[in-house]
C-alpha cells in the first residue's frame, strides 16, 4: 500500500487515501457488497451477547427439532427453529461466528506467516538452504495430518487455542511452496538483478522488491485456505479435538446436525449459509484487493475506465450534434 | 377341453414355480452396513465390535445363545458338566472341520483356549476370560477347562471364546484370513470398504439360506440410512430413532447396553455423597428417553447392571427428576459454583455427544459449573483407563455380553481396574467375594448388597438401558438378537 502512496506526486493525508480507496471500492459493486457483508458478520460476532435472542447453550429437549418460524409448527420465538437438543439455531449461528472467524482468520494469518518466511528464505537463498527447507515441507506434507493433530492435542489438551496452533502447523506448507516458486522466478527479472548489482542488502531486496509480487497469489491461496480451515475445524471439533461445548462453531454445528439432514434441514443449512456467505464475501472483496494491489491490473482498470468515459463522451457529443 | 385346461394350468404352474425358483436363487446375496471397519480379523485379539460382527459368522464357540439369550450348545455336544469347583468338562461334536480342512477336535479346543489366555498375546478379550487358566484333552472329543477359582459364569465366558484352527493360527495369517467352522467362509477384504463372505455348503448344521454376503463399513449413520433407502443395503445397524418410521422395515431389540456416568469418589468436586446424589436428581431421564431416544431407551432402574443379567437388583428405583432437591443438596454441601469435569466422546455410540451435552446442561441448571470435555475416542480411552488422573465424571456405554453382574462390577467399581473411579477397599472385597461365590442365592444377595450401596452412595449416575434399532430392506426376514450379534445364518430373504 505504501508503494502506491509514495508513487504519487503529492503526499495526500491518510484520510484522503482512505476516501480514494473507498471510492474505488464503490465502483466495484461486487467488492463493495462483499466488504459490507464481512463488516456485518464481524459485527455480529462481536455483538453476539447483545443480539442473540437466547442463550446458545440453553436446551429444552421437549421442544427439539422445531422447524423455522415460517413453516407449520414453527414458532417466532425460535426464528431459525431449534436443534437436536432444543437449542435456538439463530443464537447458535450468531455465537458460532465467533469461533469460526477467530480460528479461520488466525490460522490463515499464522500459517501464512510461517509459510511465507520459509518460502522466501528457500527461494531467495536457493542451494542447500532450499533443499533442506523444501524437504521439511515434503516431510510435513507426507505426514498424516490427523496423526499430527492427535499428537499435539494429546500434549496440549483440546481448546480453541490448541486448535489454532494445530491447524497452523498442519497447513503452512502450501504457502511455502507457492512463495518459493514465485520468488525463484522473480529473482531472475531485471529490476531485482539491478538492485543486487547496486548492492542492496538481501533484506531490502526481499521485502522491497520481491514481497509485493506475492500479494496477489497469496490472497488467492489464503482465501481458499480459509474455507479449508473452516471445514477442517468442523471435522476436528466434531471428533472432540477442538471447540468444546457449550461453545460452538458453524462447522461444529454442521457436523453435529449432519445426521438429521433428512428430517431437519435447518440444523445444517443456517450455519452452512454462514460459512458460504463469509467465504463468498471474502472472495468478492479479495478480488477487488487483488486488482487494487497489482500495478498492472490497476493500469488496466484505469485504461478501461478512461476508454469507457471517452466512448460515453463521444456518444453524447454525437447525440448533441445530431 | 378339460385336458387342455389341465395342461395349460400345469404349464403355468410349472413356469410359476420355475420363475419363483430362479428369482429365489438370484436373491441369495445381501449387503449389510456396519458402523466400523474391523481392526483385525483375528478373533481372539481385540475387543472390537466391527471384528465381531464379521467373525461371528465365520467362527463358532463351544457354547452359543438363542436369539433370546439362553445358553445352548454350540460346537460342544451339550452344556458343560462341572467336575469340581474349578474344572468343567465339555463333550465335543464330532465330524466337524474348519474351512481349510483342519479337523475340529479336542486338540483344536485346547490350542484355542491356551492361545486366548496366553499372556504373551495380550488379548484385549482377557477381560472376558480372566478366570480361565487353561485346558486339557481327556480324549479326542472331550476337554476339561480350568479356572483359577470357583467361576459360575464360565459357560458365559465360553460362549464368547471363538475356536480357531491350531495350524493356521500358528503358521497362517489369521489376522487377514479368518478360517473357522461357522456357516460362512471368508472371501476377501477390500480395506476401507468391504468384506465379502460366502456360504459354507458343508456347515455341520446345514448350509445357510443366503449365499453371498457383502459387509460394508459406513461410519456415518446418515450415509448408512441413504444406502438402505437407495436399495444398496439390506440391513443397517445403529439406526437413528428418528428414522425408524421412514425405513422400509425396522426391528428393535432390548440391547445389552447401559449408559452411565461414573463419578470419581476421590476427586474434590465429587467426593461429597450429597453432590453425587444431586447430580442424580438433576437429570430428567424420562424426558430424555422420550425425546432424545424417542422411547427407544428405558430409564435404568438405579443401577448399571443389565436387567437380563444375573445379579440385577429388582428392588432399586432410579433417582427421580427433582432439581429443587438437587439444589438443596448442593447448598448443604456448600458446592455452589463448583467446577465439575464431564468427559465424553463423539460418534462411538448412538447420540453419545448429544447425551453428554444434554447432561452438562442439566447439571448447569442446579448451579454447578460444568466443564464438558468431548475427547477423541482414543484419547478418551486413554483417560478412561488412566488410574492416576480420574475425570470427575465420565460418560460410558457398558455392554454386558456375559449377562452376569461381574462384567459391570469388574469394569466400573472394582478399584484399580478398568474404568473404576473409587478406592473403596470394602467394595472391592465384596466384588471379589461375589465373583467366586458358588452358591447362586448367596451370590445374588451379595450383588444386591453391592448395588444398593453403590446406589445410595451415588458412585455413578445410571442413565438408560438402550435398545438396538436395525433398519432393513423390504425383502429381509430377520429378528435381531438380544446379544446384538449379526448372525447372517438366521436371516432370510423373501421375494
Amino acid at each position: 500500500m505504501s508503494a502506491i502512496v509514495s508513487s504519487k506526486p503529492r503526499n495526500p493525508t491518510r484520510l484522503a487515501v482512505l476516501r480514494g480507496l473507498l471510492g474505488e471500492l464503490w465502483h466495484d459493486k461486487a467488492g463493495f457488497v462483499g466488504f459490507v457483508v464481512i463488516l456485518l458478520i464481524v459485527a455480529m460476532a462481536l455483538l453476539a451477547p447483545w443480539i442473540a435472542p437466547h442463550d446458545p447453550a440453553a436446551q429444552n429437549v421437549i421442544a427439539r427439532l422445531r422447524p423455522p418460524a415460517w413453516l407449520p409448527n414453527g414458532d417466532w420465538n425460535h426464528i431459525f427453529g431449534t436443534d437436536h437438543l432444543g437449542r435456538d439455531v439463530l443464537s447458535r449461528v450468531i455465537w458460532g461466528a465467533r469461533s469460526t472467524l477467530l480460528i479461520g482468520a488466525s490460522v490463515v494469518l499464522f500459517s501464512g506467516t510461517i509459510g511465507v518466511i520459509v518460502g522466501l528464505c528457500a527461494g531467495y537463498a536457493g542451494g542447500r538452504v532450499d533443499s533442506v527447507l523444501m524437504r521439511i515441507v515434503d516431510i510435513q506434507v507426507s505426514f498424516p495430518g490427523i496423526l499430527m493433530i492427535l499428537l499435539i492435542v494429546s500434549v496440549l489438551g483440546p481448546s480453541t487455542l490448541t486448535m489454532i496452533i494445530v491447524l497452523s502447523i498442519t497447513n503452512w506448507m502450501i504457502y511455502a511452496r507457492q512463495v518459493r516458486s514465485i520468488v525463484m522466478s522473480v529473482r531472475q527479472v531485471p529490476y531485482v538483478e539491478a538492485a543486487e548489482v547496486m548492492g542492496c542488502p538481501p533484506r531490502r531486496i526481499i521485502f522491497r522488491h520481491i514481497l509485493p509480487n506475492l500479494i496477489t497469489p497469496l490472497l488467492t491461496v489464503g482465501i481458499l485456505e480459509f474455507t479449508n480451515i473452516v471445514l477442517a475445524e468442523a471435522a476436528v471439533s466434531f471428533l472432540g479435538l477442538g471447540v468444546q461445548p457449550p461453545a460452538t462453531s458453524w462447522g461444529l454445528d454442521v457436523a453435529s446436525g449432519r445426521d438429521y439432514i433428512f428430517m431437519a434441514w435447518w440444523l445444517i443449512t443456517f450455519p452452512g449459509l454462514g460459512i458460504v456467505l463469509t467465504v463468498l464475501s471474502i472472495n468478492l472483496f479479495a478480488n477487488w484487493v487483488r486488482v487494487t494491489t497489482d500495478p498492472q491490473e490497476r493500469e488496466k482498470r484505469f485504461a478501461y475506465s478512461k476508454t469507457a468515459r471517452r466512448m460515453m463522451r463521444a456518444a453524447s457529443e454525437k447525440a448533441v450534434t445530431q | 377341453m378339460n385336458t387342455i385346461m389341465r395342461a395349460l394350468l400345469a404349464t403355468t404352474a410349472f413356469v410359476g414355480v420355475f420363475g419363483v425358483v430362479t428369482g429365489y436363487a438370484q436373491a441369495q446375496s445381501i449387503a449389510i452396513g456396519i458402523g466400523s471397519e474391523p481392526s483385525t480379523l483375528d478373533p481372539q485379539l481385540r475387543d472390537d465390535g466391527g471384528e465381531r460382527q464379521v467373525n461371528d459368522n465365520i467362527y463358532e464357540a463351544l457354547l452359543a445363545r438363542t436369539p433370546q439369550g439362553d445358553i445352548v450348545p454350540g460346537l460342544a455336544l451339550d452344556l458343560p458338566t462341572q467336575i469340581d469347583d474349578t474344572t468343567w468338562e465339555f463333550a465335543l461334536r464330532e465330524g466337524i472341520s474348519f474351512h481349510n480342512g483342519e479337523p475340529f477336535n479336542a486338540d483344536a479346543v485346547v490350542a484355542s483356549i491356551e492361545r486366548a489366555v496366553d499372556p504373551e498375546n495380550a488379548s484385549e478379550q482377557l477381560a472376558y476370560f480372566g478366570t480361565v487358566t487353561g485346558a486339557e484333552k481327556v480324549d479326542d472329543f472331550t476337554v476339561r477347562v480350568f479356572t483359577d477359582g470357583p467361576d459360575p459364569a464360565l459357560p458365559s465366558r465360553m460362549y464368547w471364546m471363538k475356536m480357531v484352527p491350531p495350524v493356521h493360527a500358528a503358521e497362517g495369517d489369521i489376522a487377514e484370513e479368518p478360517v473357522g467352522t461357522g456357516p460362512y467362509k471368508f472371501v476377501s477384504w477390500d480395506r476401507g470398504s468391504t468384506i465379502t463372505l460366502e456360504a459354507n455348503e458343508d456347515y455341520w448344521d446345514g448350509a445357510p439360506d443366503i449365499e453371498d454376503v457383502t459387509i460394508r463399513f459406513i461410519v456415518e449413520p446418515g450415509t448408512r440410512l441413504s444406502g438402505l433407502m437407495a436399495g444398496e443395503l439390506d440391513v443397517i445397524v445403529y439406526l437413528l430413532p428418528e428414522f425408524a418410521a421412514s425405513v422400509p422395515q425396522h426391528a428393535v431389540v432390548g440391547g445389552l447396553e447401559t449408559s452411565v456416568i461414573i463419578l470419581a469418589t476421590d476427586n474434590d468436586a465429587t467426593s461429597d455423597p450429597r453432590v453425587r446424589q444431586a447430580l442424580n436428581y438433576a437429570i430428567d431421564r424420562q424426558t430424555l428417553a422420550d425425546s432424545l431416544f424417542l422411547g427407544f431407551a428405558d430409564v435404568a432402574k438405579g443401577q448399571l447392571i443389565h436387567p437380563e443379567a444375573f445379579g440385577y437388583n429388582t428392588s432399586l428405583e432410579s433417582y427421580p427428576y427433582d432439581p429443587e432437591r438437587a439444589r438443596e443438596l448442593i447448598a448443604e454441601a456448600g458446592a455452589e459454583g463448583t467446577t465439575i469435569e464431564l468427559m465424553g466422546t463423539s460418534g462411538r455410540w448412538l447420540k453419545d455427544r448429544e447425551l453428554v451435552e444434554a447432561i452438562g446442561a442439566y447439571w448447569s441448571e442446579i448451579g454447578l459449573n460444568v466443564d464438558v470435555q468431548i475427547e477423541e475416542f482414543s484419547a478418551y480411552l486413554r483417560r478412561l483407563f488412566d488410574m492416576n488422573t480420574r475425570p470427575d465424571a465420565y460418560f460410558v456405554l457398558n455392554s454386558n455380553e456375559l449377562l452376569d453382574a461381574d462384567r459391570e462390577m469388574s469394569f466400573a467399581y472394582e478399584a484399580g481396574l478398568g474404568g473404576a473411579s473409587n478406592s473403596d477397599a470394602d467394595l472391592t472385597a465384596m466384588i471379589v467375594e461375589a465373583r467366586s461365590e458358588a452358591d447362586l442365592e448367596r451370590r445374588a444377595e451379595l450383588y444386591d448388597e453391592i448395588t444398593t450401596m453403590v446406589h445410595e452412595q451415588a458412585y455413578d449416575v445410571p442413565l438408560f438401558n438402550h435398545q438396538d434399532i436395525y433398519g432393513m430392506s423390504e425383502r429381509m426376514i430377520w429378528q435381531p438378537r438380544t446379544d446384538a450379534k449379526l448372525i447372517i445364518n438366521e436371516m432370510s430373504v423373501n421375494q
